[in-house]
């Protein structure tokens, strides 16, 4: 793939630019770090990953899936947002990205997610270090999906091409890039301090006694499932009109399988009763069910449901020390 | 008056064969709060009056009859003898009884000094009005049948539309048992268990839209405990954050101490065993 060089002057003009003729969207710090829209390049702030993944601006939180009069149902249009352009999107976030497509677009053709997903550029920030002490991408298979994915050189940018998109977008503003005549190395693309998941099959330590830990600690909050950039679990509500009780809404939000109301069903049954089973279900889920399904594992390593947890319960280390007992930590 | 008559014209009645169900909303003891919260759906009040007969709130209605009343909605809690023969009547002359606020469902904070002894309060007692007479504070559930509960204090104004909207339409919406923390972390919130703040999100049941949360203000826990709570796990997190048992104890009662009987075992349990969070911050942060 090409290679540009900018040094980082312009690269403010670049964004600068970019927020005139689009919606930029990139990580901000207000009491968290968030994406947010932004217009100035000052704002941007990536010593660290978001807080809050990328995800609620594709599966948004609420979706109207139709709206019905009685029996007669009438399908929303599907407006696509304006061209959104997305910076200091993490190779985590952009991988997510990667595997929602795969659930919404290639397996069902969500709509009403590829009518967020439309019109939107990618822009890569690569991270030199693991931004996080939690941060476990390395372990997991990642792959090269990008518009455009930047390489901090300190004064300046590489720049790497990952689609047709982001190569029109350089040409479009090529006054402010350079050709550059090499490559970027493996070793450039490597994250140092993240692979810290020695386990790549975790399907046979389903009863082992190490997740006792893990359950204890576990408040059943859900702050794991709303904060992961790749849990897409929803559930359905209708809301209707009071002056007309016929008619209404059907709305999408999204849900938890941290909840017993999750697997609730008729009559009263409950699936996943047992938090330990919910517990394990969302790791199970990430690391072994959706590669039987899909082939490749859901999880991608950004650390944000230890992170975002209220007490921290670190999986990857649970896992690790199911393995290899002998090396208990305190 | 003609702005009145167009408003009804333009809409097609729903069901124009059916009566309206006969609707009550009483309150008993309490601050009249939660009646206030059916008033401020202003957008909507004029075709919630449509859509049901309305046919007693005394906070609002000048005649009231106290019978024949498909759903009855009743705010506060039992805290003198008329309560008690009001509520009985009302039961009586109702098809289906509504609890409406933490008064109603769990006896919110007028039931706190249960947890105390009569010396403590005695003196602070209405003393020489004879016609109110002093009985154990409790939620309505307890002396009489309830068929559904509409938490919070207040409630949650939309809420108690779904609830009315539902039981016209025969589909009464099923309780929220989720915690708080699954709205608050969708809203985009920072938990503020993290800052040091003794917030009873996790145990919860919210469908609040974790309103105080949005507000930087942490939940004290007035919908009630979550089926699935993690009791003993929440303050044992407490405790990590350098909150003494005497503190834990009185929040977690101060809404829904009621529905918390097994408090005082479990935190005597919990004492007993020293559990550390590895990576939980543990500052104490202005409680």
């Amino acid at each position: 793939m090409q290679v540009f060089r900018q040094d980082k002057k312009r690269w403010r003009e670049f964004l600068i630019r970019l927020s005139r003729s689009a919606e930029l969207i990139a990580p901000v710090k207000t009491d968290l770090l968030r994406f947010e829209p932004i217009t100035d390049p000052e704002q941007i702030y990536l010593e660290k990953n978001a807080y809050f993944p990328l995800k609620e601006w594709f599966f948004r939180k609420e979706e109207v899936i139709f709206q019905f009069t009685g029996n007669k149902l009438t399908v929303p249009a599907f407006t696509a947002p304006k061209q959104r352009i997305f910076f200091g999107v993490r190779k985590c976030d952009l991988n997510a990205i990667r595997h929602q497509d795969m659930v919404f677009i290639n397996d069902v053709g969500d709509p009403y997610y590829k009518a967020q997903r439309e019109h939107s550029l990618l822009l890569g920030y690569h991270c030199n270090t693991a931004p996080s002490q939690y941060c476990f991408c390395g372990s997991m298979d990642l792959v090269d999906f990008f518009d455009l994915m930047f390489y901090d050189k300190e004064d300046y940018f590489l720049i790497e091409v990952g689609s047709d998109r982001g190569e029109a977008l350089i040409a479009e503003h090529h006054d402010l890039f350079e050709q550059h005549n090499r490559l970027i190395t493996q070793d450039e693309k490597h994250i140092p301090g993240a692979d810290r998941l020695k386990v790549k099959d975790i399907a046979h330590l389903y009863d082992n006694p190490g997740w006792k830990e893990g359950v204890d600690k576990c408040l059943s909050c859900g702050a794991c499932t709303a904060l992961c950039p790749t849990c897409y679990c929803f559930e359905f509500h209708d809301e209707t009109k009071l002056a007309d009780p016929q008619s209404g809404e059907r709305k999408r939000f999204w849900s938890s399988c941290q909840l017993q109301d999750f697997t609730r069903v008729a009559g009263d049954h409950v699936f996943r009763k047992e938090r330990e089973e919910r517990f394990k279900h969302r790791i199970y889920h990430q690391l072994d069910y959706f590669r039987e399904k899909y082939g490749i594992q859901m999880c991608v390593g950004c650390g944000r449901c230890i992170e975002g947890c209220p007490t921290r319960i670190d999986f990857v280390d649970i896992i690790n020390r199911m393995e290899r007992p002998e090396k208990k930590e305190a | 008056m003609i702005k009145e008559t167009t408003r009804k014209k333009g809409r097609a009645d729903a069901n124009p064969s059916k009566a309206k169900p006969l609707i009550g909303v009483f309150g008993i003891t309490g601050c009249a709060g939660c009646q206030l919260s059916i008033i401020f759906n202003e957008d909507d009040i004029l075709d919630l009056i449509d859509l049901v007969d309305l046919r007693a709130f005394p906070f609002i209605k000048e005649v009231n009859p106290e019978e024949h009343f498909d759903i009855c909605i009743i705010e506060g809690l039992v805290a003198d003898k008329g309560d008690l023969e009001r509520i009985k009547k009302l039961r009586g002359n109702s098809k289906m009884v509504v609890s409406l606020g933490a008064c109603a469902c769990t006896g919110c904070v007028p039931a706190y000094r249960q947890f105390t002894l009569k010396e403590n309060y005695e003196h602070l007692l209405y003393q020489k009005m004879e016609e109110i007479q002093d009985v154990k504070p409790t939620p309505i559930d307890a002396h009489i049948k309830v068929d559904y509960y509409i938490p919070g204090c207040p409630p949650d104004k939309k809420q108690i539309l779904a609830f009315i909207k539902g039981a016209v339409a025969g589909r009464i919406p099923k309780p929220y048992d989720s915690p708080v923390c699954i709205e608050c972390r969708q809203n985009g919130n920072a938990c503020l268990l993290d800052v040091g703040k003794p917030c009873l999100g996790p145990i919860t049941a919210g469908g609040c839209d974790a309103v105080c949360i949005n507000g930087g203000f942490e939940c004290w826990g007035c919908r009630g405990p979550t089926k699935d709570m993690h009791l003993d796990l929440m303050i044992d997190i407490l405790r990590a954050k350098g909150f003494d048992d005497r503190f834990i104890q009185d929040r977690m009662r101060t809404f829904v101490g009621l529905k918390l009987p097994m408090l005082e075992k479990v935190m005597k349990k919990t004492s007993e065993v020293n559990v550390t969070f590895k990576g939980m911050p543990a500052q104490r942060g202005l409680p």
